[in-house]
């Protein structure tokens, strides 16, 4: 069977519009990627990582540099109108339509770019604005929504085209809990309900993808350097456990790397700047003696001590040596 | 899902003019300042004329061009650099991932920029036939809607070939605008006939379909219009339905290879230039 | 310091203002641009007395419109030019918002974004009067220009118009998309009924009873005595009556009208500014966009 989406050597690098101002950036390095018909696909990065490049890409807004990238089994850069039938795409933040129209009347109108007889899609928006909690902000002129209730909207206009493979930008971007949940449970059940139907969405937040994804692809700076379950993600760093202290008064964080027996590490200050929080992933449980004296040597009090299993998070730290935040 | 590309298309152009349509009415706002304003100008150049001693039919002329200037209004502001506007506030991309011909979208806006525009107009002209007691005769209506209507599709279609030249720019895209506004209404001849302008140069503006619209639309509204003409009202109408054609190719092969430069670059989805 | 402040405001906000107006291509094509427009707009004036009268340019009655035409682009450039900056950062920049919110004066921020715009147009203006006067014959002899007249009516009635401008850019808060448009038709109503390009004598009477209360009007006739003497009395010379309707009027009497019609406009407009301003928090419409 064909997959969903399908990438081949992709890359994308963007040139500066004039020579000597700024530099060349890669921003996507050779990335395959294979994501079969229902699957709930993650793509994990920091910020520039490359994320909303490959969701550009896939939906024909931007060319490849290099390589290929097929949706549903057509070619971005040739069968647009094929690519263009099947998918949509909805971004965290964007501020869509036009804000003099009503929230009903902006999702009917991108609903018409898509063909659908006004009938239907008056009846698609009526069912996914009811489960959006959304119902009694129909006429409702957009600019007066809140940035929740924006973003709610734009996930129905993404949704109500009823797309074989939906993107999704960080699509909880700006969402408090429980909206942000809603958006989740929506996804997940909306993929249930069709084997047929797949998802791509990109995000920042672990929790999300650990919770959301059935596979997960790991990225940085343009290359894919982990694409696997949560599951498996997490024997990655299996091996190793991990070992967080809360640290009071620390000035540097010098010496930590060269102690023998760590695999990784990384480093948070509170808002205060008094307490430092250090998470090392250990190769070798040895270390954590090593590291207690080291951080008493530089005169700095531990507050706490914590050994713990691993989480998608180690495994970013691992893959990315750096902490996502 | 649909029927196919065909009812795709129209519903495409449907759902694209409809904001355009909806929107006068929801600022109501709208007559004050696109039918009154324009009567401004027409009674400061009405005025000039009488205070020139000029024949009747002048100010007859002044009030149809005045008001036609409201579709080279809608054309620089609402066409030209509507999708540059609809790039910065995010809607653009959301239109080019669509299964949609962009000839539809750039058609929806045009149709409902036109209907909107034609309503504005045509108030300018009553307003301003009445207070300036505009003496007009309709010798062949059928001939003055043909004009119109090639004019329009004409103008349109320049309209939207600009959208498209337009869409790589950032914030020159305003500039040229309103470099795009005297200028064109010097050489269009809104206020005067554009003959006298000499031959050449009149030939010159007349790339801008306004041009041999209004001087085609002066000869069939005005007694004496006839008079004051550049061409004839047929030549006029002839070219006119090049230029429809002419501007309607070359805005699909513009759109085409702007929206192909721009994804080659990644300029297309960039915004904050 | 607050005046120190104010000033390193209003530095700063003109140099926002030039990196705005200028900023977008090289001084070159700028510059053209800067002429292009003003004088395009000059022949179209032209080409009406041109067709009308068949040719002959080098008289008082072209050069009374011509310089008039000239003097109102600061009306109409600064007017727009002052609502301009504030629906533009509402709907393009979307930083009004931001401005609004920033402990500072926003008054002096306007005026400083828009000195440049006043400093363009005189630019427009200097070169539209040398065009006629080279190339049309327009009646302007530099020897018997009164200068101090014209300093004195010149920042007088700038000031006002700027003032306004400010007016209108709080009435746009509550105006939707069409906020350029409310300018472009208090800018219509001077070049109407204040003499810009004809004199309001050939006016309906209740227009020029109108005009009587606009200060631009009192401002066309001492600019213009100031910079063509000769022609203003030609004019009054050729027309065998009162033509402007304020050939009795000394320059003084027509200095101090100007000053009062200016103050009360400047007065009225800070109350519009205020009430509209008050409006638009009000209902909530200071970071609006509304294009369609
Ligand atoms: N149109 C463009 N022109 C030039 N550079 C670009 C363009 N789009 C993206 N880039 C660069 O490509 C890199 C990847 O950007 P991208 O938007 O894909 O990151 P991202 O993973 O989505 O980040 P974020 O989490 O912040 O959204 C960045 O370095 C960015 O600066
Ligand atoms: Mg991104």
């Amino acid at each position: 069977m064909q997959h969903a989406v399908e990438t081949q050597s992709l890359t994308r690098v963007f040139r500066p519009k004039k020579k000597r101002e700024g530099k060349v950036v890669t921003a996507l390095d050779s990335v395959d990627l294979r994501i079969d018909r229902g699957e709930l696909f993650g793509i994990l990065g920091p910020n520039g990582a490359g994320k909303t490049t490959i969701l550009k890409i896939l939906s024909t807004l931007l060319l490849p540099t290099s390589g290929k990238a097929y949706v549903a089994g057509f070619d971005v850069a040739k069968n647009l109108l094929e690519v263009r039938k099947r998918i949509n795409m909805v971004s965290g933040g964007e501020i869509s339509g036009y804000g003099l129209l009503t929230v009903r009347e902006n999702l009917w109108m991108f609903s018409q770019f898509y063909g659908l007889k006004s009938k239907e899609a008056h009846q698609r928006i009526d069912v996914l604005l009811e489960k959006f909690g959304l119902r009694d902000k129909d006429k409702e002129k957009v600019r007066t929504l809140s940035t929740g209730q924006r973003q709610k909207m734009n996930v129905i206009r993404g949704f109500v085209t009823n797309p074989e493979i939906i993107f999704l930008d960080e699509p909880t971007l700006g969402l408090d809990v429980n909206a942000a949940r809603t958006v989740r449970e929506f996804v997940v059940d909306w993929i249930r309900e069709d084997s047929s139907r797949t998802v791509l969405l990109t995000t920042h937040y672990m929790m999300e993808a650990d919770e959301l994804c059935n596979r997960i692809a790991i990225i940085d700076d343009g290359k894919i350097l982990a694409c696997d379950t949560p599951h498996n993600l997490k024997k990655l760093v299996r091996m190793n456990s991990t070992l967080t202290l809360s640290v009071g008064g620390l000035k540097d964080i010098n010496d930590f790397s060269s102690i023998p027996g760590i695999d990784n590490f990384s480093s948070a200050k509170d808002a205060g700047g008094n307490e430092t929080t250090l998470r090392f992933i250990l190769e070798d449980e040895s270390a954590v003696s090593d590291i207690v004296s080291t951080v008493l040597g530089k005169g700095s009090k531990i507050l706490s001590l914590q050994k713990t299993e691993p989480t998608l998070e180690d495994v970013f730290i691992k893959l990315v040596g750096r902490g996502l935040e | 899902m649909s029927e196919g590309p065909l009812m795709r298309n129209l519903r495409t152009i449907r759902g694209r003019a409809y904001p355009r349509l909806i929107g006068s009415t929801r600022e109501p706002s709208w007559f004050f300042f696109d039918v009154v304003l324009p009567l401004f100008t027409i009674a400061g150049y009405a005025y000039v004329y009488r205070f020139l001693e000029a024949d009747a039919e002048f100010i007859g002329y002044v009030v149809l061009g005045g008001a036609m200037t409201a579709f080279w209004l809608n054309i620089l502001w609402s066409m030209a650099s509507q999708l540059y506007w609809e790039k910065e506030i995010g809607n653009l991309s959301l239109y080019l991932m669509a299964p949609t011909s962009r000839m539809s979208i750039l058609g929806g806006m045009a149709v409902g920029g036109l209907v909107e525009t034609t309503i504005q107009a045509a108030a300018t002209v009553v307003v301003g036939v009445i207070a300036f007691d505009v003496i007009f005769s309709l010798g062949s209506p059928v001939t003055l809607l043909v004009v119109f209507v090639v004019t329009m599709i004409a103008l349109y279609g320049m309209g939207m070939m600009f959208a498209s030249l337009y869409l790589l720019l950032g914030r020159e895209a305003y500039h040229l605008s309103s470099l795009m506004m005297e200028p064109v209404y010097f050489a269009t001849g809104f206020y005067f006939p554009v003959r006298s302008l000499g031959r050449w140069a009149a030939a010159g503006a007349s790339i801008i379909p306004i041009t041999l619209g209004l001087d085609a639309m002066r000869q069939l509204i005005f007694p004496v219009g006839a008079d004051d003409a550049f061409l004839s009202v047929n030549t006029e109408i002839a070219v006119l339905c090049v230029l429809c054609v002419v501007f309607m190719v070359l805005a699909r092969y513009a759109l085409r290879y702007m929206e192909h430069l721009g994804k080659t670059t990644g300029r297309l989805t960039l915004r904050w230039q | 310091m607050a005046v120190r402040n104010d000033l390193r405001l209003l530095k700063s906000s003109a140099w926002l203002g030039w990196q705005m107006e200028a900023n977008w291509t090289d001084p070159f094509l700028f510059a053209t641009y800067s002429i292009v427009k003003p004088i395009a707009g000059t022949l179209i004036l032209v080409f009406m007395y041109l067709v009308i009268t068949g040719g002959e340019t080098a008289n008082d009655f072209f050069s009374y419109m011509y310089v008039g035409n000239a003097l109102y682009m600061f009306v109409a450039e600064v007017l727009f030019g002052v609502t301009w900056v504030i629906h533009d950062d509402r709907e393009h920049y979307m930083t009004l918002k931001h401005v609004y919110i920033a402990p500072m004066n926003f008054y002096i921020y306007i005026f400083g974004r828009s000195a440049i715009k006043i400093a363009i147009t005189s630019f427009g203006v200097l070169i539209t009067l040398a065009f006629g006067v080279l190339a049309l014959g327009v009646g302007i002899d530099l020897g018997a220009v009164d200068w101090l007249l014209l300093t004195a009516s010149l920042a007088v009635g700038l000031l006002c118009i700027c003032i306004l401008g400010l007016a209108m850019g709080g009435v746009s808060f509550l105006t939707a998309k069409h906020s350029i448009g409310i300018n472009e038709g208090l800018a219509g109503v001077f070049y109407v009924m204040s003499g810009v390009v004809f004199p309001i004598t050939i006016l309906p009477s209740w227009a020029q009873t109108i005009s009587k209360f606009l200060p631009v009007t009192y401002w066309m006739e001492v600019v213009r005595r100031a910079i063509e003497p000769a022609v203003m009395e030609g004019l009054a010379a050729s027309s065998g009556y009162d033509v402007t309707g304020m050939g009795d009027m000394s320059n003084l009497t027509l200095m101090l009208l100007l000053l009062v019609s200016a103050g009360v406009f400047f007065i009225m407009s800070i109350g519009v500014f205020r009430v509209a301003d008050n409006i638009a928090r009000k209902k909530g419409k200071v970071d609006w966009t509304t294009a369609y």
